[in-house]
């Protein structure tokens, strides 16, 4: 049998924690619960995080990671910015769809339960690796004359709080068709709402 | 290739299309005396010299040290002979030839009065192309707009001393030019920070987010040779221009340039991804130290 | 028959075509031959940049010419609807560091030009120490440096005041640099106190000090320049400033002036083209400077100097020399005067609100700098400048001659060419 890695059984609990976390909600869910999914004892839990608290910050900051990554794979494609829109969006949706448990943490928990992370969270620093890519996408955009100048913020939240948003709908299961049917017209409207006006 | 001492060297202060700026800044120089002790100065276009511009523009004698103020058009005149006559003649000679000045080193101020034949000695802008490119060893650029005279001196002190001055990719000694303008800047514990400074006319808070400061990105020493011995324009609020860079003169000054309120333009050498996380991440926390004024004068006077 | 002089020295170069009769001066015209094309390079560019390349237009009086624009652009601020406030504060620092480029340019003038100038004439010795002019003009820089951060090539001045917000310190320091000015002066260049020079009421007292100042005033009166260089006696003063009264004068009476009569047109110089433009008020030549703004403030040295000799090249150098004392006491109440607790900027609207014309006139070393602005949106369509060498050294015809030609004519050459250099020409500001 292979030797499991600190790093695999890390990332082992983060997926355990996420699963659970999605099915019965934050609060609810203990460190028991999850030591148990995971299949070690509670004692050795604690030596991979601490506390509840921590979990949380690392789950946040995996999920920014992850985000991240996939966003600079994209901002680094010799592609342009109407495309990379459109990868963007059907990154975004993908990982919904394919992994809800994340997205519905970042929506639920993250955004929604603040006191949970107290001061180590502040403003933006665990969604740095996912905010600091989409600013290079943004910047990018209207240096090549692509996209409108404008604020950061006004920008962000366009296209943040509409992907958001869909992907509440289509946890409430309120979308009549897969999240990936709506990938088109959905870039469209954003490419047409950010890009250059005369 | 070193001058020969121990008779004082031959300089030669010639100009092209300038303001004088660089004469007199160098006019400034504290050890102004001390330094011209050491050298027959042939022409200058302030100070007595040798010889008149008249002689000067004869083409008889030769110099060890050509200093060249001003961008280089070849059809601009002195005493009605053209730099193209007069240049060429005394760089064939000189030991060394130093242009003083961004207009001098890249074209600066007025390369765009005439931009197909204007340029600085060795560079139009950022591409090679000037007059003397083929002497391209023998050129010193000191940039700036003006250039401090600490610079000037400096330089010469060392080719005094023979001592080997080491350049950078644009001819410009590494002693004043690896450094940037804003090292030593009395803001920087604002630029750490990401303490931007709202409007203009106070001393707290960081001039680079929104008031176009290119001192992260200006290869200078103004804040630590300082200015006139006392200061510089970031001390007193004013944003650098980056003046000692091809680049300049730019447009816009006064602002910084964003994309989505981002800057367009980023520390040199830094990674736009390494600076956007780590101003991401300083903007988030508050100082409270850092905001407000440190002196309340209103109040307390 | 004509000769060419070409008279260096004078920040760059003028052409000078003598028509001699009988070894005097019958009519000598003036070329500038050099040309910048500053005011093309400033259409299109936001204000703003204005502040950066003006001072560009000139080494040893760019902070007047910063100074000119940043009033043009308040000014069009103000034609646009949204007047902007400038703090006392701002106001006095933005006329501290103004007064204190006057006086190191005077300085300047003084040892490099006129002295040097003076010994090349026979009889004269004077001795020449032209690097402690320069010593002193670096006193005056670095104390003007504290507020605008270097010179030469501040833009410390921005719409709606200063960038500069001064402490305790930089203000403390500025006074102990302008008392070692002021000491420096009194030990080198007066040969007695501040105070006491500016008392002087007649040349007699002259007589009662021993000093480079007391030298010069010897040499100018042994060369009979008390007698020499008398012009149209018609003067003008247009930059507001604490230090000046705007006015034109006949002699020594004042008249009101209309900015807008100033116009300018093109050299009379039939020998050689020359780029720089002839300036004049109503159609008419008149003398700008030191000796100007003296008589337009009624001191009283100047007044009695005039009485007796006129508009001599005697009272024009020593106008200079008396000018620079004037307002170095000036500086020295001014600093007193900024009252730390205002603001340094005040905001207005955004530039791109601005869409109107704008003048600013500053009183720089030579005389009035007037700068002219067109904005469209707070972009420059439109820009003029007019510099103070533009007036006195224009080139005009025999039947109307500048008042430099004027001073020049009937005199020989040496004494010619030293008239011309008493004016203190900038070539620079007026190639722009």
């Amino acid at each position: 049998m292979a030797k499991i890695t600190k790093e695999e059984r890390k990332n082992g609990i983060i997926s355990a924690a996420l699963a659970l976390f999605s099915q019965k909600g934050f609060y609810v869910t203990t460190i028991p619960d999850i030591a148990q999914k995971v299949g070690m004892s509670v004692g050795n839990f604690y030596n991979y995080f601490s506390s509840k608290e921590i979990l949380a910050k690392e789950l946040i900051l995996y999920i920014s990671d992850y985000l991240g990554k996939n966003l600079r794979e994209i901002n680094m494609k010799e592609i342009t910015t109407e495309e990379k829109i459109q990868e963007i969006v059907s990154m975004y949706f993908k990982m919904a769809s394919d992994k809800p448990e994340m997205i519905e943490y970042f929506l639920r928990v993250y955004l929604s339960n603040r006191e949970v992370f107290g001061s180590d969270c502040a403003g933006m620093i665990c969604v740095s690796s996912f905010v600091t890519e989409m600013m290079i996408f943004f910047e990018e955009g209207v240096a090549k004359g692509d996209l409108h100048n404008q604020d950061f913020f006004s920008a962000f939240g366009l296209f943040m709080g509409y992907l958001g948003g869909m992907v509440f709908l289509f946890g409430e299961a309120l979308l009549p068709e897969p999240l990936k049917e709506y990938e088109e017209s959905i870039s469209l409207n954003i490419y047409n709402a950010l890009k250059h006006r005369d | 290739m070193h001058l020969n001492t121990e008779t004082k060297p031959k300089l030669l202060w010639l100009q092209g299309v300038t303001c004088n700026g660089n004469s007199h800044s160098f006019l400034n120089l504290e050890s102004l005396e001390q330094l011209l002790d050491k050298f027959e100065l042939l022409y200058h276009p302030l100070l007595a010299s040798t010889f008149s511009l008249s002689e000067i523009t004869s083409l008889q004698n030769s110099c060890d040290i050509l200093i060249f103020e001003g961008t280089y058009d070849p059809e601009f005149t002195r005493n009605n002979i053209p730099l193209k006559e007069i240049l060429p003649y005394y760089a064939l000679h000189a030991e060394y030839i130093i242009a003083l000045g961004t207009c001098a080193s890249f074209g600066g101020m007025f390369q765009s009065l005439a931009p197909e034949r204007n340029s600085g000695l060795l560079y139009k802008v950022e591409e090679e192309g000037g007059p003397l490119i083929a002497y391209k060893k023998r050129v010193i650029n000191l940039s700036g707009c003006p250039v401090h005279p600490e610079w000037l001196a400096t330089t010469l002190q060392m080719l005094l001393a023979k001592h080997t001055i080491v350049v950078d990719d644009l001819q410009r000694p590494r002693e004043l030019y690896s450094s940037l303008a804003h090292h030593g800047c009395t803001r920087n514990e604002y630029f750490e920070w990401k303490v931007d400074t709202k409007g203009f006319g106070l001393k707290e808070g960081c001039l680079f987010y929104e008031q176009g400061c290119r001192a992260p990105l200006t290869h200078a020493s103004c804040n630590t040779i300082l200015w006139n011995e006392v200061s510089s324009k970031t001390r007193v609020g004013t944003p650098c221009f980056g003046c000692t860079e091809p680049s300049f003169p730019r447009t816009n000054y006064f602002q910084t340039k964003t994309n989505m309120s981002i800057p367009q333009d980023v520390p040199l050498g830094v990674s736009k991804r390494a600076y956007l996380t780590v101003a991401g991440m300083a903007k988030t926390f508050h100082i409270k130290r850092l905001e407000g004024v440190l002196i309340d004068y209103k109040r307390d006077h | 028959m004509i000769t060419k002089e070409i008279i260096d020295h004078i920040e760059g170069e003028a052409s000078l075509y003598f028509e001699m009769q009988e070894k005097r001066v019958d009519f000598v015209t003036v070329v500038f031959p050099h040309f910048r094309g500053m005011e093309n390079m400033l259409k299109g560019k936001s204000a703003l940049d204005a502040l950066v390349i003006t001072p560009r237009v000139c080494g040893i009086c760019g902070h007047a010419h910063l100074m000119a624009t940043v009033r043009a652009i308040e000014d069009a601020y103000k034609n646009s609807g949204h007047p902007i406030e400038v703090s006392n504060k701002a106001q006095n620092m933005r006329e501290l560091t103004l007064t204190l480029e006057i006086i190191q340019n005077h300085l300047k003038w003084l040892y490099l030009v006129l002295i040097p100038q003076l010994n090349n004439f026979e009889n004269i010795t004077l001795s020449l120490t032209p690097l402690k002019g320069a010593y002193g003009a670096s006193l005056a820089t670095k104390a003007l440096a504290i507020l605008a951060g270097q010179w030469p090539h501040s833009s410390y001045m921005i719409p709606g005041g200063v960038t500069s917000d001064p402490t305790y310190i930089e203000l403390m320091q500025l006074r102990a640099h302008l008392e070692k000015l002021s000491d420096f002066l009194e030990k080198e260049t007066l040969g007695t106190t501040v105070q006491n020079f500016l008392s002087f009421e007649s040349c007699k007292n002259f007589n009662k000090i021993a000093s480079d100042v007391s030298s010069v005033e010897q040499a100018l009166f042994d060369l009979r320049m008390h007698k020499k260089g008398f012009s149209h006696d018609d003067f003008i003063v247009l930059g507001e400033h604490r230090f000046t009264q705007i006015a034109k004068s006949r002699a020594t009476r004042l008249y009101n002036v209309d900015i807008t009569k100033v116009h300018v047109e093109d050299a009379f110089s039939p020998q050689e083209k020359s780029y720089a433009k002839n300036a004049l008020y109503k159609n008419a030549f008149y003398e700008t400077g030191p000796l100007a703004r003296l008589i337009s403030k009624d001191v009283k040295l100047i007044k009695n100097m005039h009485r007796r000799y006129k508009d001599s090249n005697y009272t024009r150098a020593m106008a200079r020399i008396y000018e620079m004392v004037y307002l170095l006491q000036h500086s020295l109440d001014l600093v007193k005067e900024i009252d730390i607790t205002q603001d340094s900027c005040t905001k207005s609207v955004t530039l791109s609100k601005v869409t109107a014309q704008g003048i600013g006139v500053v009183e720089a070393p030579r005389g009035p700098l007037i700068h002219k602005i067109k904005l469209k949106e707070g972009i420059i369509e439109r820009y003029e400048i007019i510099t103070p060498t533009q007036w006195n050294i224009s080139s005009g015809t025999k039947l109307k001659p500048s008042p430099a030609q004027k001073a020049m004519i009937g005199l020989n050459k040496q004494d010619a060419e030293f008239v011309f250099r008493t004016f203190d020409v900038c070539s620079v500001c007026t190639t722009h």
